[in-house]
């Protein structure tokens, strides 16, 4: 799912971020950093889906995990900024990035707080979809602008 | 995105996992809740861009889905609420949110011309994992376990519910505390606050 989003709408733009992200052999920080949130939402949802399945409500590790995933979310928004900051425009328009940098850092703050009020396996459940919503902003992203490596 | 500033002291009080859900915003209602405002937060704040910056680009599609931005907001706030009348309310925003990407959904099939911008629901929500076909599916699931609760009398939460609506209660969470004052008062003939 998560995948085929891009591939679909495939045009020029699509083309050359293709080349520099996948073909280049210097993977560029701000890729391992998107790359990073990808792996680590979906483990973090995973992990978090196995705990409701086991019925298990939010625990400590959990916590921690939105914790970092948080801390990388930020960085993530800090590295845009500042592209941003250096004049660079996204081709996908900058209202809905900016739209999207207010967005990414209140994901996990909003599902930690909602995932901590249920005390059932519930909580966990929100925290998965958490983990998974932030990969597909990253992915999202890299649509908005390419110049975002994924 | 709701704020639900209300809602944690019920579900505090009663820990055991086992327990019945005490509202349509507690138990598997966190979750849906929780995927109802994401999507209440995408659909409006894209919409409001699209309108904003490229209208006579696609009229028609920035319009559902600013529809659909609503319908969702609605959604949202009726669950996280809860009350007999908001679950009213919330049943029939989720049937609008079925027919709306069913409807929308076979219209971008037929007519690719009058969607050159994809909306929320185009192509039956598949630029959004399918999710809003499936999500006003469980949404009125679990409305309607809500509906079915509310009328069986031996379910003592929601009958509480409603009788302390009746009672003129404030808040929701109020709601239940005060109809469990007064349930236990009824069955026992002695005030049981603790």
């Amino acid at each position: 799912m998560v995948r085929d989003g891009p591939s679909r709408r495939a045009g020029p733009r699509f083309q050359t971020a293709l080349v520099t992200t996948f073909g280049s052999k210097m993977l560029s920080v701000n890729g391992a950093v998107s790359t990073t949130i990808i792996v680590a939402g979906l483990v973090l949802a995973g992990y978090a889906l196995l705990m409701t399945a086991f019925n298990r409500r939010m625990s400590v590790p959990l916590l921690a995990a939105l914790g970092v995933l948080e801390i990388l979310l930020c960085i993530e928004v800090g590295i845009v900024v500042a592209k941003l900051a250096d004049g660079g425009r996204p081709p996908g328009g900058l209202a809905t990035l900016i739209g999207y940098l207010i967005a990414i850092p209140i994901v996990p703050v909003f599902a930690g707080f909602w995932g901590l009020v249920e005390r059932t396996r519930w909580g966990s459940a929100v925290v998965a979809v958490a983990g998974l919503v932030a990969a597909i902003l990253m992915v999202r992203l890299h649509e908005i602008w390419p110049a975002i490596h994924v | 995105m709701s704020k639900p500033t209300a809602a944690p002291e019920p579900a505090a009080a009663h820990e055991s996992p086992a327990a019945q859900p005490e509202s349509t915003r507690t138990g598997p209602g966190r979750l849906l809740v929780a995927v109802y405002a994401l999507f209440a937060l995408s659909a409006t704040a894209r919409a409001a861009v699209q309108i904003g910056t490229k209208f006579g680009h696609a009229p028609v599609a920035y319009l559902l889905s600013a529809f659909a931005g609503v319908v969702y907001i609605i959604a949202t706030v009726t669950l996280t609420n809860g009350s007999p009348r908001a679950r009213r309310i919330a049943v029939v925003s989720c049937s609008v949110e079925l027919a709306g990407v069913l409807a929308v959904g076979t219209w971008s099939m037929a007519d690719r011309a009058m969607f050159p911008d994809a909306t929320v629901w185009s192509g039956y929500g598949s630029g959004y994992g399918f999710v809003p076909l499936v999500l006003p599916v469980f949404g009125l699931l679990w409305l309607r376990y809500w509906s079915k609760r509310a009328k069986s009398p031996r379910t003592i939460g929601t009958s509480a519910e409603d009788a302390g609506q009746t009672a003129g209660g404030v808040g929701h969470g109020e709601d239940i505390e005060t109809a469990q004052r007064t349930r236990d008062t009824a069955a026992d003939g002695k005030t049981q606050r603790t």
